[in-house]
């Protein structure tokens, strides 16, 4: 009975704001199955190294893409900007779950952003996490000579992975871009 | 510094002040690198610096911000002396409740055997009784060749290997039991568990996830229970044997799964049921998991061995091809005498398994002897069919006696079953007005009746009801109708069966014409 109403009142709540819904609590058992280990795939963001590699990645991509020939500085940037954008968009927000099994699935819900830290805010990986794109952003702007359209792109594409990082759209979820969430079994 | 445009002079203290307060940012270490930065960024755009001076706050914000959790965690802050009160007051439960009156009533009642389970079992009383209790259909436990290759097992490869099959526990004979098997069911793999009852309960987990669909039977054994609840996945149950109710359940996941991220979807049934004794319909299964894409675990624990010309199971009982059911579940417990259970299947089903079934990775190795018994129960199987019709034989010489005779029960398993199960008639059950608790304690006394004359048979005893659960809970589930087990064997001859039918009829009916059950 109680898990019925329960469930009725997360539907209601899905379709009351149809643009954008927030991602509903874990079962009982699924925080359960989420306490059992620690979450490897998020672990490694507080690894010595995974900082590092951040900058080292920028710093590759910048030699690669002004390897090639003729591309000025305004696009060998713009372009760094965009694939590390891309990647991380893609990385810490688009895919959810975890890519290998280890606890049934216990994190489906949510994607890597949300499992850093145990879903804490203000942690240091996501304060680092965050000050990332901004900075390549501050970088990038300072060592070029962007025309509008270019700095528009630049800077659109460091908001696409900012803002999703802010704790006022922590579990919310777009629902043009994601299917509703599968209803609970009885 | 002419400041006449504006109209008044700064105080010369506060000129004073912008010109010291300039000359120690100058002095500060690195200020004419941010000088310099700040006026090449700026580009003569003063918008796109305000954009990044907004970002740049902004940055600078959310990093002075502190952590805080967004999980609401409501602990209560007591002091020392609470805590030690607390602890004072708490007085622990017992590990194990007391024993209800059922409970002790049966306990009490639990016969002791003496020796070997043999078709003639010693009591401890002194008494020797027909045992009808034990799954040695066709009394391979007292085969006295394979007692010695089993002895000659343990002389070669000790006891056990002590150790999971992924690390140190495989040996040769293991893989020669699960390509006997696999042989045998003409499947191409076959992976050896070490237990009977982990085997499907870890199986369905290893490939049924969070998300994932399972349409399973009401009426599926406590093992097969466990392993849906172990998968977390999402369970849709079916009335039991109930083709249409089935199909009307997989069209209606196949329609909410539409538009829908593909998930993989499983149909969970037994071959003989361990609680109802009757068996699945093969054929139409496998047609309804074709249309509507499902894949096919069907648990063969209680029907490999004993079902079809050779014994294969419900696959070869019902003319359908192995192949097209996904995983084989069987159980060497049973009437295979050995130990451990097998889920056979394609090749690749079978690797999957032996690195993600909890099973299989976590739990030491079948011991050799039970696999090379096995591999050998399963050659007789092949080698001599006839046990089988011997064991049939039995069986009809057994239902004879009981099914159609008797005024008070029927026999819910199917003809081929050699584990017959008795439930007591409806009609019976409505004119007494029995409950389920009353209904056991009924059969517990034919139970008694039985040994009293000196036949051995016990009740169906195998769906626990879920720990914690209520009454209430309890009233919701699946439950069996409570019934008597009697397990047929060929160490027995058709003339001792019937004689051991007679004496359990008798003694149905003298409990039931007793005074204690009357109304």
């Amino acid at each position: 009975m109680s898990s019925n109403s329960k469930d009725k009142d997360n539907r209601r709540r899905r379709r009351s704001s149809s643009l954008m819904y927030q991602e509903p609590p874990e079962s009982l058992e699924q925080q359960s199955d989420q306490a059992v280990l620690p979450n490897l795939n998020a672990q490694w963001v507080n690894a010595k190294g995974a900082w590092l590699i951040h900058i080292i990645i920028i710093l590759l991509l910048k030699i690669v893409y002004d390897i090639v020939p003729s591309v000025t500085q305004e696009t060998s940037w713009t372009l760094v900007n965009i694939t590390y954008m891309f990647g991380s968009y893609l990385m810490f927000h688009w895919v959810r779950g975890i890519p290998f099994e280890f606890n049934a699935g216990a994190y489906d819900n949510l994607n890597m952003w949300e499992q850093i830290d145990n879903e804490d805010q203000y942690t240091p990986a996501k304060k680092f996490l965050l000050a990332v794109p901004i900075c390549l952003f501050l970088v990038s702007t300072h060592y070029t000579h962007y025309d509008l359209a270019y700095f528009m792109i630049n800077f659109l594409a460091t908001l696409a992975v900012v803002v999703p990082k802010l704790p006022a759209l922590h579990r919310m979820r777009l629902a043009f871009l994601n299917p509703e969430p599968q209803p609970t079994d009885q | 510094m002419n400041s006449s445009n504006i109209g008044t002079e700064l105080p010369p203290t506060a000129v004073a002040f912008i010109e010291s307060a300039a000359a120690s940012f100058q002095k500060i270490p690195g200020s004419a690198i941010v000088i310099r930065y700040i006026r090449s960024s700026y580009q003569n755009d003063p918008i796109r610096s305000l954009v990044e001076l907004f970002l740049f706050i902004f940055a600078v914000r959310y990093l002075l911000a502190p952590a805080y959790s967004t999980k609401k965690t409501k602990n209560v802050h007591l002091t020392e002396d609470e805590i030690d009160e607390l602890v004072e007051d708490w007085t622990p439960e017992p590990l194990a409740g007391e024993q209800s009156e059922w409970e002790k009533l049966e306990n009490d009642r639990i016969p002791v055997i003496i020796g070997p389970a043999a078709p003639k079992t010693k009591l401890q009383n002194g008494r020797t009784v027909t045992n009808l209790a034990s799954y040695n259909h066709y009394n391979f436990a007292s085969n006295p060749e394979l007692t010695a290759k089993a002895v000659n097992t343990v002389r070669t490869y000790g006891v056990g290997p002590c150790s999971p099959p992924g690390f140190y526990g495989t040996q040769d004979v293991h893989m020669k039991s699960e390509a006997d098997i696999a042989a045998h069911l003409g499947m191409p793999a076959c992976i050896i568990y070490a237990q009977s009852f982990s085997t499907i309960s870890s199986v369905i987990p290893a490939f049924s996830k969070r998300g994932d669909i399972i349409v399973a039977d009401k009426a599926v054994n406590y093992p097969i229970r466990k392993g849906l609840q172990i998968s977390r996945s999402t369970v849709r149950w079916y009335d039991h044997n109930d083709m249409e109710d089935l199909e009307r359940v997989l069209a209606k996941v196949v329609k909410e799964g539409q538009g829908k991220p593909l998930t993989r979807r499983f149909i969970v049934t037994e071959g003989l049921f361990e609680n109802t004794g009757d068996v699945v319909n093969l054929p139409k299964l496998v047609e309804l998991k074709f249309k509507y894409k499902f894949r096919l675990i069907l648990d063969e624990t209680w029907s490999y061995g004993t079902m079809g010309r050779t014994g294969k199971g419900v696959t070869e009982h019902q003319h359908v091809d192995p192949n097209n059911v996904d995983m084989i579940i069987g159980g060497l417990a049973g009437c295979m005498s050995s130990g451990g259970g097998f889920c056979a299947s394609t090749e690749e089903i079978v690797e999957h398994q032996r690195l993600s079934a909890a099973a299989y990775t976590f739990s030491a190795a079948l011991p050799a002897l039970l696999a090379t018994t096995a591999s050998e129960t399963v050659t007789i199987l092949q080698e001599e069919p006839s046990i089988i019709q011997n064991l049939r034989e039995n069986i009809r010489a057994m239902r004879a006696q009981l099914d159609p005779r008797s005024d008070w029960v029927i026999c819910t398993s199917s003809p081929e079953n050699p584990v017959m199960l008795l439930v007591l008639k409806e009609q019976v059950v409505k004119d007494r007005g029995f409950s389920r608790q009353e209904q056991e304690f009924l059969l517990q006394d034919c139970v008694d009746e039985c040994l009293a004359n000196g036949v051995l048979i016990t009740r169906l005893k195998s769906m626990p009801p879920a720990l914690g659960s209520s009454p209430r809970d309890q009233e919701k589930e699946w439950l069996p109708r409570p019934a008597l087990k009697v397990c047929v064997t060929t160490g027995l001859s058709k003339k001792e069966t019937e004689k051991a039918g007679i004496v359990i009829r008798h003694a149905i009916t003298a409990v039931m014409k007793g005074k204690k059950w009357q109304r």
